[in-house]
């Protein structure tokens, strides 16, 4: 099949869960289609400046078009459109007009799917908050794939999604609860759909402990591993953690592994280790007594995945509908909702270390179970053969 | 409500039963919890009728539930309370000048470019502690509704029991 990736930003030095994804599936899709991604030319999801050359390039094998982004993203009026929309009852041209400003506005895509959409047999598009997705997929509807990326954030609440949502030709979901929220917001039966997610390749044992014996680590240790924001939910973990201690709770050192855009507490029980290289990150994979997933909003934890396939257990936060029902499937650790119950899961996990360790394997089995890389594109190419079959029928 | 098509998922499978299963954990976690929980509320002074368990389970599971629900388009408050503008808080702020075009928009040129960059740290510090106050305002909305549902319910049930009697 000839097949067209839409997402906002594309390239091997882009970190982000949906850039990520599309890369992994563009790379893997590329050994059995005619693939070419269509993106913009930004590497800051922030700014949206452009900064990759306009034009056709190659990327690991990928055919690569890139746009110029129109206009920089401006961050004032974005943050005054997301209080009013979010606040509820603001008109669809509102609701429309903060996609706009979400972005990128890449007017070149949109005419290159207006024009040449038809060329494509599918044209598979990430993230429905960006201006691509949003304003894209209409335009090539009945040959479109849509793969949400959504959480439980304020966004999926806006009313226009409602018709959105039922326009793509097929869905690819990273989790059950995901396909449950779009379902339910589109408030109808949507196209036919398949619950994927990332692959994750089988994790090289043993990793020596000596990177973080070089860092002067602690034996004993539970790890935040992730980019160190608000939005993540770091500021919320570590005074969640400062506060079971105070309280006399269980002690151990509470390791935050990645870049920070917030200043944590001074406490000698956390240590900020900021961007860690690749040997360090599997270290601390690999050697932690358990992973904690504080994020509120998700539409799949990758780095529980992660853990996960080093046999460590998880305390996450059950707030997020994703993470509650990741760890209940896995049977891979414990979640929580309040301070009370982070300091038992905390305490239940360093005072059972048998029981953590079962549910370290139980995750393994999990990983191993659904998403290994031949799993995953199995499900993908099923769905894509199922849409495409679909729409061939309907064009007789 | 619409269910999820029925399509391919690792939900349609059977899963292979786990040795230590984490519902259970969860029970067992979530049952301590609620005992300190009881025990720290009634060291406090609350009601007597938080002794019971089976009602401080209730009463944590209804609050659970309206705190779940706390979307703005989810609840009825707002309908009653009528003009959003009258009562919801407005976390964004607007720069604003009641003169005429020219000095009004060189008053707004004037705060934009050096009023707000000084005292931007002022602004972020109330829009986070605003937002925080109209989340909590959606739960107490959510939290009125639930009670008020399950008062509404309990009422239907009553004049059923006592018309059978």
């Amino acid at each position: 099949m000839k097949l067209a990736l839409v997402v906002h930003r594309y390239g091997t030095d882009i970190a982000g869960g949906s850039e990520l994804e599309a890369r992994e599936y563009a790379e893997r899709l590329a050994a059995n289609h005619d693939v070419t991604v269509l993106t913009s030319c930004a590497r800051d999801y922030v700014t949206w400046a452009n900064v990759y050359p306009a034009g056709a390039s190659s990327s690991n094998g990928v055919h690569v078009q890139r746009f110029r982004v129109a206009r920089r993203r401006r961050l004032k009026r974005f943050a005054d459109l997301s209080d009013e929309v979010f606040a509820g009852s603001a008109p669809d041209s509102t609701e429309e007009a903060w996609f706009r400003e979400n972005g990128p506005d890449v007017p070149g895509l949109l005419d290159h799917l207006r024009t040449r959409g038809s060329d494509y047999d599918l044209v598979l598009f990430w993230a429905y908050r960006y201006a691509p997705s949003y304003f894209g997929l209409p335009l090539v509807a009945e040959r479109s794939v849509l793969i949400p990326t959504a959480e439980e954030d304020p966004a999926i609440e806006l009313s226009v999604l409602r018709e959105y949502f039922r326009k793509p030709a097929g869905l690819l979901f990273n989790t059950f609860e995901e396909q449950r929220l779009v379902t339910v917001r589109a408030d109808a039966v949507v196209g036919p759909s398949a619950v994927t997610g990332i692959g994750i390749d089988p994790a090289v044992a043993p990793t020596p402990r000596q990177p973080l014996d070089e860092l002067g680590l602690p034996a004993d240790f539970v790890l935040y591993l992730g980019r160190v924001d608000r939005n993540k939910g770091a500021d919320a973990l570590a005074a969640t953690f400062c506060g079971h201690l105070d309280q006399g709770g269980i002690e151990t050192t509470l390791i935050f592994a990645g870049p920070a855009t917030i200043p944590l507490p001074v406490h000698p029980r956390i240590r900020a280790l900021g961007f860690v290289p690749n040997d360090v990150r599997d270290a601390l994979l690999a050697h932690a007594r358990a992973l904690i997933v504080p994020s509120p909003y998700e539409s799949l934890s990758i780095v529980l995945l992660e853990a996960w396939n080093r046999g460590i257990p998880a305390l996450v936060n059950g707030r997020c509908a994703v993470l509650r029902g990741q760890v209940l499937r896995a049977n891979g650790g414990l979640f929580y909702r309040s301070p009370l119950e982070f300091s038992e899961g905390l305490t239940y996990l360093l005072t059972h270390p048998e029981e953590a360790a079962t549910l370290g394997r139980q995750g393994l089995a999990y990983v191993d179970r659904e998403y290994r890389w031949p799993v995953v594109m199995e499900r993908v190419e099923q769905l894509l053969r199922d849409v495409a079959t679909r729409r061939a029928r309907r064009d007789g | 409500m619409p269910q999820p098509p029925a399509t391919a998922s690792i939900f349609d499978r059977d899963q292979p039963s786990a040795v230590l299963p984490a519902d259970e954990l969860m029970v067992q976690l979530q049952t301590r919890v609620r005992d300190r929980l009881r025990a720290e509320l009634r060291r406090h002074g609350a009601s007597e009728a938080l002794d019971d368990p089976a009602i401080l389970a209730d009463v944590h599971r209804i609050l659970q539930i309206a705190a779940e629900r706390a979307t703005p388009q989810a609840l009825l408050l707002p309908e009653i309370l009528g003009e959003p503008s009258e009562w919801r808080l407005d976390t964004a702020m607007r720069y604003q000048s009641h003169r005429g075009p020219f000095s009004g928009s060189l008053i707004v040129g004037l705060k934009r470019r050096l009023l707000m960059p000084v005292l931007r740290w002022l602004f972020e510090y109330s829009r986070d502690n605003f937002e925080r106050q109209a989340r909590v305002n959606q739960v107490l909305f959510s939290c009125v509704q639930e009670l008020a549902i399950e008062n509404a319910q309990l009422r239907a049930e009553m004049r059923r029991l006592s018309k059978s009697l």
